[in-house]
């Protein structure tokens, strides 16, 4: 991963010229060059240049999403983030598939992405397309409401309610060790529930999904997070359940859906396979 | 309750995504090319492992602790809370307007790790937020893995 190829040194912009700043083409995604949609010009482009514009790059049946990326500057504020989802969210909801970029890829130039990436790749990249047609990805993310998960769990367990009088009338600093034995029992709790409510996500919404990959939540109030490759037959019916399990959790777990979203979560597995089959 | 017949009348559908959402989505997912043709310009790798650690600890557990003593059991439950103030709630912003609970506590130091090591302000100061992501990049307890995942089909 360290950088030792002189061709990565330039288009990172560090090293030897500092008079000319090096510029690079960053990459977005890749996707069927039948399917390139202008949309995308009117994006900004990771970097936040206003000279430069989202644009492709062809090759044979396949396209790169591409755009000149100036020089000088490391990469990575929220807006460039920003810049690299939207380009992909934009892609993804025109219903043509888009194999998508990890945030920061960057080349030398449009003819390294045409020679090194779409040459070289083109038969996969065509067939991973294939694979992900008429799919989109969605991601649920779901998250308790904290004040009625903690009160579920104290009408549950007397043991846990009566320790929790018991720290409440100590002192602060003599009750160290009983505060930290309360929350890890209410941390446990909350892990139970948390296996439990997965499965139920799961057991409901996999079945309209072609594959789901299920992740634990980032944050400690987080639920899961899932994310489903739907077919496009079923989305409606999907979302439609996805939605009623969402009106039967309504005071106590949030569900957020995010999607129709380019298959971030699917894409490697469309590669591999196509490889294992050829 | 469960008449729900128009699709987004009980879920939340973010159109754009928070910085968050994207965060997880694009940082250490999608396709790489190549380890020799890749650039991962500065910053960025170190990102993808260090914004998604979760720490369950005694830290973790006081805050759960904190969480539980503010609640005031007396008060009536979560039944007479409404669907329109619950929707209100999620309109306005929902988890990042509400009052901070003990359990967004994580949420946010992942915000603030994030929000430091991407920068994002002026020259001036970066170098401060530098420090601050160094320190809370720090991972003082881990006990649960940053990134389990199963796969099914």
């Amino acid at each position: 991963m360290v950088p030792t190829d002189e061709k990565q040194a330039r288009v990172a912009g560090a090293p030897a010229a500092a008079e000319a700043p090096a510029t690079g083409c960053y990459v977005y995604g890749i996707l069927a060059a039948s399917a390139t949609d202008p949309a995308v010009e009117k994006l900004t482009p990771v970097g936040g240049d206003k000279e430069t514009r989202v644009g492709y790059v062809r090759h044979g049946d396949v396209a790169a999403a591409v755009s000149p990326l100036p020089g000088g500057r490391p990469l990575g504020r929220p807006e460039d983030l920003r810049a690299h989802a939207d380009v992909l969210n934009t892609l993804a909801a025109t219903g043509a598939p888009v194999l998508p970029f990890r945030f920061g890829t960057v080349l030398k130039d449009t003819q390294a992405v045409s020679d090194d990436v779409l040459a070289k790749g083109h038969d996969s990249f065509v067939h991973a397309l294939e694979r992900l047609d008429g799919r989109a990805q969605f991601t649920l993310r779901a998250t308790y409401d904290e004040e009625a998960l903690l009160r579920e769990i104290f009408a549950d367990r007397p043991d846990i309610t009566e320790l929790r009088e018991s720290v409440a009338q100590m002192p602060e600093d003599a009750a160290y060790y009983q505060r930290v034995r309360l929350g890890e029992l209410i941390y446990e709790s909350v892990a139970a529930r948390r296996e439990k409510d997965t499965e139920l996500i799961k057991e409901r919404l996999g079945p309209l999904a072609d594959a789901m990959v299920v992740s634990e939540a980032p944050t400690d109030d987080g639920v899961t997070d899932v994310a489903f490759l739907v077919n496009d037959d079923r989305r409606a019916d999907f979302e439609r359940t996805a939605d009623r399990l969402a009106g039967d959790w309504q005071n106590r777990i949030r569900m957020r859906l995010l999607g129709p979203l380019a298959p971030y979560d699917f894409v490697a597995e469309a590669m591999e396979e196509t490889e294992g089959e050829a | 309750m469960t008449m729900a017949t128009q699709s987004g009348t009980y879920m939340d559908r973010p159109s754009g995504g928070g910085l968050v959402d994207v965060v997880d989505l694009i940082l250490d997912k999608g396709l790489v090319i190549d380890v020799y043709l890749r650039v991962s310009l500065v910053g960025i790798e170190l990102l993808t492992v260090d914004a998604r650690i979760v720490v369950a600890s005694v830290d973790t557990y006081l805050r759960f602790a904190e969480a539980a003593n503010r609640l005031d059991l007396a008060r009536s439950g979560t039944e007479t809370k409404g669907l329109p103030g619950m929707m209100q709630e999620i309109r306005e912003g929902g988890a990042q307007q509400k009052t901070k609970g003990a359990l967004e506590g994580a949420k946010d130091s992942v915000k603030d790790t994030v929000g430091g090591m991407l920068g994002g302000g002026s020259d001036e100061d970066a170098e401060d937020q530098d420090g601050e992501a160094e320190e809370s990049r720090q991972p003082k307890h881990r006990s649960r893995p940053a990134s389990r995942k199963d796969r099914s089909r």
